[in-house]
């Protein structure tokens, strides 16, 4: 994790987006405010929690290249609707899944142990804004 | 010590036993406060003082012990002096919040749990959560409330969470405040043996708040009693833990500035949460069936007074 690649996140952010505009949706600029917002407030988290420095753009790489599972979550909202049981159990799987592997990159890349849970939480959050947008 | 056998698996002694034989030994003891008493009776150089300190979860004389040599003042707008507010594992977390809603009479929260170790984490994201949930609640409320009328025509109420999230953080650290300054005015003149920093007075209001989120999602089943009852159930298992944590801080005052303390800190907390459940959930209920009414009746005269 040494070196910070932002490729991979801008083009899942564009995925992300373009599987929304399949589904009729233009929110480019929501996914982009998002994207920023939240880049910054984990790296202020991640600052206070760790004993180590993160870059943002460490952050920025983690957080992008943890989206994948959110665009399969909006190209399936493509074909269905979500706005049901299923499509609310669908979202929160997948909001778990994303932030579960997000913490996890972030601890073994600063070596915060015990902490996991905890880094989970906002990551959740955020990840659950992106599935807002998706569902609604 | 018993004679080395080879490879045999050796059994230390207690520390008791250990320091019978050499009564200058420096100890290591990690367990409970209550353990402390026996070791430190024994070992020389420990003043009472210095005990009742460690006991009652008096901060100040661990700190500048370990401070005098090495002064880590980092300026306030660094992250470095933020750090140590966020020292805290899951485990930790979740025994604070386990704590809080808890109430134990022989188990202080700041005591048992904070331990001069008072975290920004938990009251910040407990408060944070505790927003979202009220809105979103008070909007499902509402939804589900004016489901069946086919005037009412639903709209999200976004100014809700910011009207949520001033409410509570401003209980989250002005009340600390307030009740963190009246102690230390009262700290000045009696001779109060407890006395709690202001990050830790934070600390347990941010806890105590946790009950509040399921009492927040209960609030959207729409039947009254059933809210009244949530209300009077958290409002209890919390405040109930914030007097047995106060208690010791204001009983040795004089009768009445105690009781009206208690009584102070019991009243906020419980205006905030009838006052939430009052202007998220209730308020549209007498509302809009009069308006709807008066736009029924007002339609209805309308077409009467255009057919003739």
């Amino acid at each position: 994790m040494n070196e910070t690649d932002l490729t991979g996140p801008v083009v899942f952010c564009l995925a992300l987006g373009a599987t929304l505009l399949l589904a009729g949706k233009v929110h480019f600029s929501y996914v982009y405010g998002i994207s920023v917002i939240g880049c910054f407030a984990m790296h202020a988290l991640l600052n206070l929690m760790s004993m180590s420095e993160v870059s943002c753009g460490c952050v920025a790489s983690v957080l992008g290249y943890c989206l994948l599972p959110m665009v399969t979550l909006s190209s399936c909202a493509v074909f269905f609707s979500l706005k049901g049981i299923i499509g609310t159990i669908l979202a929160l799987i997948i909001i778990g899944w994303c932030s579960l592997s997000a913490s996890k990159i972030f601890i073994s890349t600063l070596a915060m142990d015990g902490q996991q849970l905890l880094i989970a939480y906002p990551c959740a959050l955020l990840y659950g804004v992106f599935a807002l947008l998706t569902v609604f | 010590m018993a004679a080395v056998d080879g490879l045999q698996f050796q059994e230390f002694d207690d520390a008791e036993n250990l320091l019978g034989a050499n009564r200058d030994a420096t100890t290591i003891s990690i367990g409970d406060p209550n353990e402390k008493p026996t070791n430190q009776r024994r070992s020389l150089g420990n003043s009472p003082r210095e005990e009742d300190d460690d006991l009652l979860g008096n901060a100040d004389s661990d700190k500048t012990e370990l401070l005098a040599g090495q002064r880590k003042s980092a300026a306030f707008w660094t992250f470095e002096y933020y750090q140590k507010f966020f020292d805290v594992d899951t485990y930790q977390v979740l025994d604070r919040i386990k704590g809080s809603v808890l109430p134990l009479p022989s188990k202080n929260f700041v005591r048992l749990y904070i331990r001069s170790n008072p975290d920004l984490y938990g009251p910040f994201w407990i408060c944070a959560t505790l927003v979202f949930a009220i809105a979103i609640s008070g909007n499902i409320s509402n939804f589900l409330v004016h489901l069946g009328q086919p005037q009412y025509h639903y709209m999200p109420e976004f100014r809700k969470v910011t009207i949520a999230a001033t409410a509570i953080y401003s209980y989250a650290w002005l009340v600390p405040l307030a009740l963190w300054g009246f102690l230390m005015w009262r700290n000045s003149k009696v001779m109060n043996i407890v006395s709690y920093s202001f990050l830790e007075i934070v600390c347990v209001y941010g806890y105590s708040l946790f009950i509040y989120i399921p009492a927040a999602i209960l609030w959207i089943i729409p039947i009254e009693w059933v809210r009244w009852i949530t209300i009077l159930v958290a409002m209890c298992l919390s405040g109930s833990v914030l007097v047995i944590t106060f208690w010791p801080a204001v009983r040795d005052d004089h009768r009445r500035i105690a009781i009206a303390t208690i009584s102070a800190v019991i009243i906020l907390h419980a205006l905030l949460a009838v006052g939430c459940k009052a202007y998220f959930f209730d308020a549209p209920q007498i509302e809009v069936p009069g308006v709807s009414g008066s736009i029924a009746s007002g339609n209805r005269t309308v077409t009467a007074v255009k057919t003739h």
